[in-house]
Parts: structure tokens; C-alpha cells; sequence
């Protein structure tokens, strides 16, 4: 009843029923993998929504920042379950974003038309870890504090402007007294709402060019109806989603800066890594070469090529992969049926290659601790991460594609299989004659 | 199923705002507001199911390009034209300008040494001044300048060896007190504290990037990604028998960069 006059006010004034009734029939293809994405954006819903309360407790100056924070994990219940849960959020909302990109790479969704979308994608990804990084490190405790640390040591080690960036977010030399507020604005301003911006043309994007399919039909949409069938299980995964993070933030502590205590520049806590989507920076930083070079006197810091040439060429090239594939192929028509990752060995190859890199670096984020849990020298483990990185994602990739060449190949076979069954028809004279078979549609790469 | 789901919501969010309200424990409130959702989740689920909605409907998909005209007619701004092309020069300028601003918000203070200075008494972070036999032989202690403690970049560490062994390098032979030797605790690989000490190895660790430093012999790096050895405070004894620096650090403390000449 209510909802109907709700209806009737805005068709009244806007004719939004014409719209409407098109948006609740519209059609979306489903698959379970379609869903990723979609935890990534409740993620983001939930931070949103915690975070929002969080303003209201937090003291972004450098004098209150610490204190506001250990008030909030001694006083109500709410205050903790809201960090807690905030911060759970921001590790899954990577994560779910990752997943998410790696169910459109290995199903080579970010082909045109698509390719718009991959790079605001790739650019939400860059901007969440920074907006979870900016977050982590408010709280100004002894170990975020060295994190932050190592991010103005990397961002000085730039050529000839990085200590401009570097002054620019400090004001200052670091830790700079503008550091906390300058962190707040960013954490709280200009990312999440850059990231809701590209979020809403990502979505519209989605909307508008239509959502990829499995089903090899060119000229359709093949799905469920969006109301109340897909409307319902959204709902589902939302729910679903804010109930995985209400757990992991009820059950297991994260981020224990009581622990830490405040930063002091000459304070640090043993083990420090980071949360785990920044591992792979750290990581890379532990095995970087000890190797500083010298241009007209000018120092290259060692940390400049694990800490801003690594993840620049990384992102780079995630960021042209779509260019790449068409290079590759040659492939430049519009394309809205997804392949099955088998059905390109080259790519499966180089994406799990991919992968397994980021892990090593991950992993060797915590190598001293590995070090003393397996009594072995962390130089050992250092030279064991530098070879798998260069040599261990390559014969991973190298694998992975053996094994999707394989798949292909049972794939044709079981294709040859079913062509055995003969369908019959009638003739025109009543007889029956056997019905040729439908071309297969040629595996696109 | 669906209704009892949505049951559970119901009445989960109920506890919730009642454990709110007595200042129980957050494990209680979690816990029910994940009941609460998960309830909600099952419940969605559960209907989307029960629908039995086909999952084959069909829409035409529309080709969105490429469409044919430009979308532009000819106009002032095209290049053509001398016009046309200052209209371009134009914006482009006012890009140049953004930079201005941009370059004064990263003005930042050239690091002038550290809060050391000459005649400087060792103090811990506690403001304690240290003599040359209060640390045993394979303690470490953190020091600051009297008077200056948490200084940034100024933290040292203070590290008491066998004197017979220590193995400074030229010209530094007479920077260590009865085996006291001081160097930066600022790492120069990318500026953590190196705050461990192995007395066995006399080695100082960072536990952010594992450089690993040689106490003997003038903290010159030997294993992990640091460059540069940590820079080395001489020191004296004042007459009342404190250990004091004799002047700041002669190397620049902390992670190099470009405009840091060493």
C-alpha cells in the first residue's frame, strides 16, 4: 500500500513507472562467479556505513589520534564491534575485488567492449588499498606508524620529486603534526568518494553495455528477470555479506594497537608486517637488492625499485592487459559471451603466473617469522623467494597452461562424443533422415 | 523456512538493541547482529529458490557502437584556425598553472642534522644519563641528547661491547667508550627503528626488512637490503664520568634520497 503511493507520487511527477517497469524485467545472466563482485560492493556499503560512525568517535590530530582509538576498545561494546568490524570489511572488500578480477581475466571479460570497465576496476583497486592503507595507519600506533614510515622512505626514494611528495603529504618533514589530518582527509574524503564515483560509473557501465554470459548466444541476454528473482538473491549475498564480516570482526581481533602502543620514531613492535593486501609491497621490499646506484651523484635508494617500480610496472600492465590480448589475438570485435578459462592456454599461463608471484612477495612479507618457526636463516628464505619469484611463477604459469591445454582438449573430445547421437527428422516423403548438426560456434581464444 | 529465518532477524536485532542498551559484551552484540543478517541472507536465499524463476529469459542485446556521425560539428574549438589552436594553447596553460600551487604544497624543510650536538649527555628515553659502565658488557640501551629526548631522527642506540673486539673503521678508532659504542637507530634501508640486538653475532636487526648490521665493525651492513652502514656518534666521557657525543653524526641519518648527498 505505502510503496504503491510512493510509486504513484514519483510516476506522477517523473513517469518513472515506464522506467521502472523496464529496470525490474531487465535481464542478467547468472553464474555463482558473477556474484564476486557484488561482495566487493556490500563490502564497500558496510565500510561506508561503520565508517561513518567511526567519525564520530575518532580524534584526527596527531595528539588524539592513539587515545581516541584505545577509548573506543574500552568503552561500549558498539565502539569495538564497529573498528572491528571495519576493519574486517576493508580486508575482505580487497579481497573480493581481486577475486572478482580474476573471475573477468580468466574469462576474458575485459575484451571490448569491456575495457573501460577493467581500468576503472584496476583504479578502484588501487585507490581501496590506499583508502585501507590511509586507514590502518590512522589510529597512529607503533605499528602503522612504521609503516607509514617506510611509505615516505619509498615515496622520498623517487628521483628528483620525491621528496616534494613526500613534503606534500607530511607537511612537512615526516612525521609532520599535519601527517594524522592529512591521512583523515584523504581516508575519509577524497578516496572513498572517488571510489563511490567510479563505482557508480562502473555500475552504470554494467547496466548500460549489459552484463557477459556463458551461454553462446550472440544477439540475447540470457538470465534471470531482475525483480523479484535476482533482486532477491542480491539481497541474499548482501546479507550474507555483512553477516561474514560481522563474524570474522566478532571472533577474531584484528588490529590490536593497545598492544602496540603509540608511535615513537624509535618504537617498533617485532614481527611487523602489514595487513595482508599490502604484503606483496613489503614483501618486495624485503627481497629488493641491496644495491643503490648513483646518477650525477645523485642516489638511487635500493627502495625505489622494489617500492615504486614493481607495483608501477604491475599496475601498468594490468592496466594495458586488455590492450595486450588484443595485440595477441588480433582480436578487435565486440564481444559479449565470456570463454571458459581452458579455452586460452596462454592467458590461464600468464595469469597464474601472475598470481603466484603476488604470493611469493606476500609470503615473504613474514619470512622472519617463518625463519624462526622453521629454524632456518632468513637469508636462506630471502634467496628461496627471489628464485621463486623469477623462476617458480613462470614454471607455475608454464603448468597452468599445460593443464588448461589439457582440459581443452577433453573439452573437444567429449564435443566429438556428443556428435555420435544422431538426431532424426522427418523428410518430406515421411521417412526419417538424420539431422545435420548445428556448426559448433569456433572456441573463441 | 523462510519465515523462521526471518524470525530469528527479527528477533536477533531485538537482543542486540537490548545488549546495547546493558553494555554487554561485544561478542554478544556481534554475534546477533550476525544472526540478524544471516538470517536475512538465509531468508533471501531461500525465496530466491523457492521461486523456481527460469533462469533462461531472454533480451535482445543492442550493439552500442560504433555510431556513424562525429559528434561534433564543425566548430570555434577545432584546431583548425589560428583561433581554434589558442583556444587549446589556452587550456593547456591553465593546466601548467595547477602546478604552481602544487609545487608550494610540498615545500618541505631540508633536515639539518639531528637534535645532537657536542658535549651532549646520553640519556635514555627516560631522561636517565648514562656512564660508561652502566650498560654490561651485551646490553643495548636506546639514547637520546640530554634535553631532547624523542627527537625525530635522533634516536640512538647504545650498544656495550668486549673493547678488545670491536673493529671500528679508520679514523674512528678512538669514537667508542670502554667498548660503548653509539650509532643511529633510524635504518638506512627504508627508516624503522633497528631495534633488535643479537649479542651473540653483535648484530642489529631490523624487523621490518631484516638488515642485518655489524656492531665491531662500524654497523656496515652485511645481509639485507640496507646500502649504507648506520652512522656512528663519537663518543667522549664528561668529568663527572657520562658518556656524551662528541658532536652529531657525521653521516646523514635515515633512508637516502635524491637530494641527500653522502
Amino acid at each position: 500500500m505505502i510503496t504503491r503511493r510512493i510509486g504513484r507520487f514519483f510516476d506522477e511527477r517523473l513517469g518513472s513507472n515506464a522506467w521502472a517497469r523496464t529496470a525490474f524485467a531487465k535481464i542478467y545472466p547468472d553464474h555463482w562467479s558473477f556474484y564476486l563482485g557484488e561482495f566487493a560492493l556490500y563490502c564497500f556499503i558496510v565500510l561506508v556505513g561503520t565508517g561513518i560512525w567511526l567519525t564520530f568517535v575518532f580524534d584526527a590530530t596527531e595528539a588524539g589520534a592513539f587515545d581516541s582509538v584505545v577509548a573506543l576498545g574500552r568503552g561500549e561494546p558498539i565502539g569495538y564491534f564497529m573498528r572491528q568490524v571495519h576493519h574486517w570489511s576493508a580486508v575482505v572488500f580487497i579481497a573480493a575485488i581481486i577475486v572478482h578480477m580474476g573471475r573477468i581475466f580468466f574469462t576474458a571479460a575485459y575484451r571490448k567492449p569491456r575495457e573501460i570497465n577493467w581500468v576503472i576496476g584496476i583504479l578502484m583497486l588501487m585507490l581501496a588499498s590506499i583508502t585501507g592503507f590511509t586507514g590502518y595507519s590512522l589510529p597512529d600506533d607503533a605499528l602503522s606508524g612504521t609503516g607509514l614510515r617506510i611509505a615516505d622512505s619509498v615515496l622520498m626514494s623517487i628521483p628528483f620529486v620525491g621528496g616534494w611528495a613526500a613534503g606534500v603529504l607530511n607537511g612537512g618533514s615526516y612525521p609532520g603534526p599535519l601527517l594524522i589530518p592529512h591521512l583523515y582527509t584523504f581516508h575519509v574524503y577524497y578516496l572513498p568518494v572517488s571510489i563511490a564515483g567510479l563505482l557508480a560509473v562502473h555500475l552504470a557501465l554494467l547496466v548500460y553495455q549489459k552484463h557477459t554470459q556463458f551461454v553462446r548466444d550472440a544477439a540475447h541476454v540470457v538470465g534471470r528477470r531482475f525483480w523479484p528473482d535476482y533482486a532477491l538473491r542480491t539481497l541474499a549475498a548482501f546479507f550474507a555479506t555483512v553477516a561474514v564480516v560481522f563474524v570474522l570482526g566478532t571472533l577474531i581481533e584484528i588490529n590490536p594497537i593497545e598492544q602496540y602502543g603509540r608511535y615513537r620514531d624509535y618504537v617498533i613492535t617485532n614481527p611487523a608486517t602489514p595487513d595482508w593486501y599490502a604484503g606483496w609491497l613489503d614483501g618486495a621490499l624485503r627481497l629488493g637488492p641491496a644495491i643503490e646506484w648513483k646518477i650525477f651523484g645523485h642516489p638511487i635508494p635500493a627502495i625505489f625499485w622494489p617500492g615504486i617500480v614493481l607495483p608501477g610496472l604491475t599496475f601498468a600492465l594490468v592496466v594495458a592487459w586488455p590492450w595486450i590480448d588484443k595485440f595477441l589475438t588480433g582480436r578487435d570485435v565486440a564481444t559479449d559471451v565470456l570463454v571458459p578459462a581452458s579455452a586460452a592456454p596462454w592467458r590461464v599461463g600468464f595469469g597464474a603466473a601472475l598470481i603466484t608471484a603476488g604470493v611469493v612477495l606476500t609470503l615473504a612479507a613474514s619470512d622472519d617469522q617463518q625463519a624462526r618457526t622453521l629454524h632456518v636463516k632468513v637469508t636462506a628464505l630471502v634467496w628461496l623467494y627471489r628464485i621463486l619469484f623469477a623462476f617458480g611463477s613462470v614454471a607455475v604459469g608454464f603448468i597452468a597452461a599445460l593443464f588448461a591445454r589439457e582440459l581443452r582438449a577433453r573439452y573437444d573430445e567429449r564435443g566429438k562424443e556428443a556428435e555420435r547421437v544422431v538426431a532424426l527428422v522427418r523428410t518430406e516423403k515421411g521417412g526419417f533422415e538424420e539431422e545435420k548438426p548445428a556448426a559448433e560456434p569456433a572456441t573463441p581464444l | 523456512m523462510k519465515s523462521a529465518a526471518l524470525v530469528v532477524a527479527i528477533l536477533a536485532a531485538l537482543v542486540c538493541v537490548i545488549v546495547t542498551a546493558l553494555h554487554a559484551s561485544p561478542a554478544l552484540l556481534g554475534g546477533f547482529a550476525a544472526l540478524c543478517a544471516a538470517g536475512v541472507a538465509v531468508a533471501a536465499g531461500a525465496a530466491a529458490v523457492d521461486l523456481r524463476a527460469p533462469d533462461d529469459l531472454t533480451e535482445l542485446r543492442h550493439m552500442r557502437g560504433p555510431t556513424s556521425a562525429p559528434p561534433l560539428p564543425d566548430d570555434v574549438l577545432s584546431r583548425r584556425g589560428v583561433f581554434g589552436r589558442l583556444w587549446w594553447l589556452t587550456f593547456a596553460s591553465f593546466g601548467l598553472l595547477a602546478v604552481v600551487p602544487l609545487i608550494a604544497l610540498g615545500r618541505r624543510p631540508r633536515r639539518t642534522g639531528t637534535a645532537w650536538f657536542k658535549g651532549a649527555r646520553l640519556v635514555t628515553p627516560q631522561g636517565r644519563p648514562l656512564k660508561a659502565d652502566d650498560l654490561v658488557v651485551g646490553a643495548v640501551e636506546t639514547v637520546f641528547p640530554e634535553g631532547k629526548t624523542e627527537s625525530p631522527e635522533s634516536a640512538a642506540l647504545l650498544v656495550r661491547v668486549e673493547n678488545d673486539r670491536l673493529q671500528l673503521p679508520a679514523g674512528r678508532g678512538d669514537w667508542a667508550r670502554q667498548g660503548n659504542v653509539a650509532y643511529s637507530k633510524v635504518c638506512t634501508h627504508a627508516g624503522c627503528p633497528v631495534a633488535l640486538y643479537r649479542k651473540a653475532s653483535h648484530e642489529l636487526y631490523c624487523p621490518c626488512h631484516q638488515s642485518v648490521f655489524d656492531v665491531l665493525g662500524g654497523a656496515k651492513p652485511v645481509s639485507g637490503p640496507a646500502t649504507r652502514a648506520l652512522p656512528q656518534l663519537a663518543l667522549d666521557v664528561d668529568r663527572d664520568g657520562y658518556l656524551i657525543a662528541r658532536g652529531d653524526f657525521t653521516d646523514p641519518v635515515g633512508p637516502d634520497e635524491w637530494w641527500r648527498t653522502i
